[in-house]
């Protein structure tokens, strides 16, 4: 005899689960690079911040933060010389302005990547989302198809 | 893809030109030297090198101006510090720079002809020479013994099962049988994914239990695609650092019991010049015939994608660009230097 929670494909239901795990660890993988992505943003932030800060300050002197709330008043000796890894691991000296400016070509660039990340990770949520309802379904039928099935208990209808 | 970088070169493109233009007016007699001005014509047919009565000459009596070094420099240190910007390794970036710098230096160019298109020749040439010829694997498949074991290696987390089952979709579409050996036996839920992925684009695929030898799993569908008459057999494995000697020595012994014809090194373009770096340490250990790079379309740079063939020596096979099994393009160089500085 056959059971009818069998008419609901056990095997349809075994591959979205592997689907949604699927797209589940590449939404991971995107996540992660977005993290970083943004860490390195928020790093040329606050540089571009300091720059500007060591170039505002009339006699060079700063705080230079040590950790643990610990901080310094220091001089910066050539607040105009900048020296910059500009990529490939090159080190270039830029003025403070210029390096301003490059900072933030950077931070534009980041944002474009950014945004093509996020588009990722909103088409893999869109087709988990897609992939849970169907699962949902799935599983309903087959809650359903079980209870048919399945006799009353006894004292069910007292 | 790569759009930051194409930027750079067409503003490096135009200040060429614009360094290379300006000399085009011819200077009276009386001027300094550093005064005259020139261009090129027919790269590679002239090369002395340009002194001021060469110059005085060949502009009154050729009607045709010369290019000296001088003229350049500025144009030339821009160029290479756009190339570094983009994350193009510094040996590359000075490659490219030494080409295009003999390539105009001395040459004549009539009064009159394109500047623009002489440039952008030269920029072509220069970026051709680094980025190699490309590897066609379905004409390598063809012309191979059968089946065509390819061996997989790179970092975690690059996208290297996906492009195990893109490759398998691109070569099943050449008309290619293919296997897919599930040798990631180390990460948690890898076998179902490459699974998942193999039932979805038709594949057979060869897989044991988690935790099980990798070469053992590989041995296997070498086995399956000899007594099956599969043309080719593409085997997956964990990520790892070349640091883990372990790791590499567990790759080490796959290669020996598969005796791949081809080994694979996956990395992702928005790496860089870590992708450039790691490819030059496996190639060193384990050896690499060909690079793959994924997640081609996220990066702006294209820094790794113009440096890897050049800084290893092994050719460019393939661009991941999206997340869809056909989403994957064979590297051309042609066409990529036609799309960094094409005109459209």
């Amino acid at each position: 005899m056959v059971n009818n929670a069998e008419m609901v494909d056990q095997r349809e239901l075994l591959t979205l689960e592997h689907y949604l795990k699927q797209y589940g660890q590449q939404a991971e993988i995107f996540a992660g690079q977005l993290e970083l992505m943004e860490n390195g943003r928020m790093e040329a932030l606050a540089a571009i911040e300091s720059l500007q800060g060591i170039s505002d300050a009339d006699d060079g002197t700063v705080l230079l933060q040590i950790g643990g709330g610990a901080s310094l008043r220091v001089k910066v000796l050539e607040p105009d010389k900048v020296l910059l890894n500009i990529g490939a691991e090159v080190i270039v000296e830029r003025t403070n302005k210029d390096a301003v400016e490059f900072l933030k070509d950077r931070i534009t660039e980041m944002e474009a990547s950014e945004k093509k990340v996020v588009e990722t990770l909103d088409r893999l949520r869109n087709q988990m989302n897609e992939i849970t309802k169907r699962l949902e379904q799935g599983y309903q039928q087959a809650v359903q198809a079980e209870q048919q099935y399945s006799p009353p208990a006894h004292g069910e209808e007292d | 893809m790569f759009s930051g970088l194409r930027e750079r070169l067409q503003a490096a493109r135009a200040k060429l030109g614009i360094s290379i233009e300006a000399t085009m007016t011819p200077q009276p007699l009386q001027e300094t030297p550093s005064a005259v001005q020139s261009v090129v014509q027919n790269p590679g047919v002239f090369s002395e090198k340009p002194t001021f009565a060469n110059k005085i000459k060949t502009l009154i009596i050729d009607r045709e101006l010369i290019v000296s070094e001088k003229e350049l420099s500025d144009a030339l240190s821009e160029l290479e510090i756009t190339l570094l910007e983009s994350d193009v390794a510094l040996q590359v970036t000075d490659a490219i720079i030494a080409h295009v710098r003999t390539d105009l230096v001395g040459r004549h160019r009539k009064i009159g002809e394109s500047v623009d298109g002489l440039v952008v020749g030269t920029l072509k040439g220069a970026l051709l020479d680094v980025l190699g010829k490309g590897f066609d694997l379905t004409e390598y498949v063809r012309n191979h013994q059968r089946p065509v074991k390819i061996l997989f290696t790179g970092v975690n987390g690059t996208g290297k099962t996906t492009t195990v089952a893109k490759i398998g979709f691109f070569l099943k579409k050449q008309g290619f049988t293919v296997v897919i050996g599930a040798g990631d036996t180390y990460r948690a839920g890898a076998i179902e994914q490459i699974e998942v992925h193999a039932e979805r684009i038709g594949i057979k695929i060869i897989q044991h239990q988690q935790g099980a030898d990798p070469s053992a799993v590989l041995f296997d569908a070498v086995q399956y695609a000899s007594s099956h008459k599969i043309d080719v057999v593409l085997a997956d494995t964990a990520g790892r650092f070349h640091t883990k000697a372990n790791l590499m020595n567990q790759l080490e012994k796959i290669r020996r019991v598969m005796k791949p014809d081809l080994i694979v090194y996956v990395d992702e373009a928005v790496a860089g010049n870590d992708a450039v770096v790691r490819a030059a340490e496996f190639d060193k250990t384990v050896g690499a015939d060909a690079v793959i790079l994924t997640k081609a379309d996220m990066d702006s740079r294209g820094g790794a994608a113009i440096s890897i063939a050049h800084t290893i020596g092994k050719p460019l096979m393939f661009l991941g660009t999206g997340q869809a099994y056909d989403d994957i393009m064979p590297f051309s160089p042609n066409q990529m230097v036609e799309d960094l500085l094409g005109d459209t």
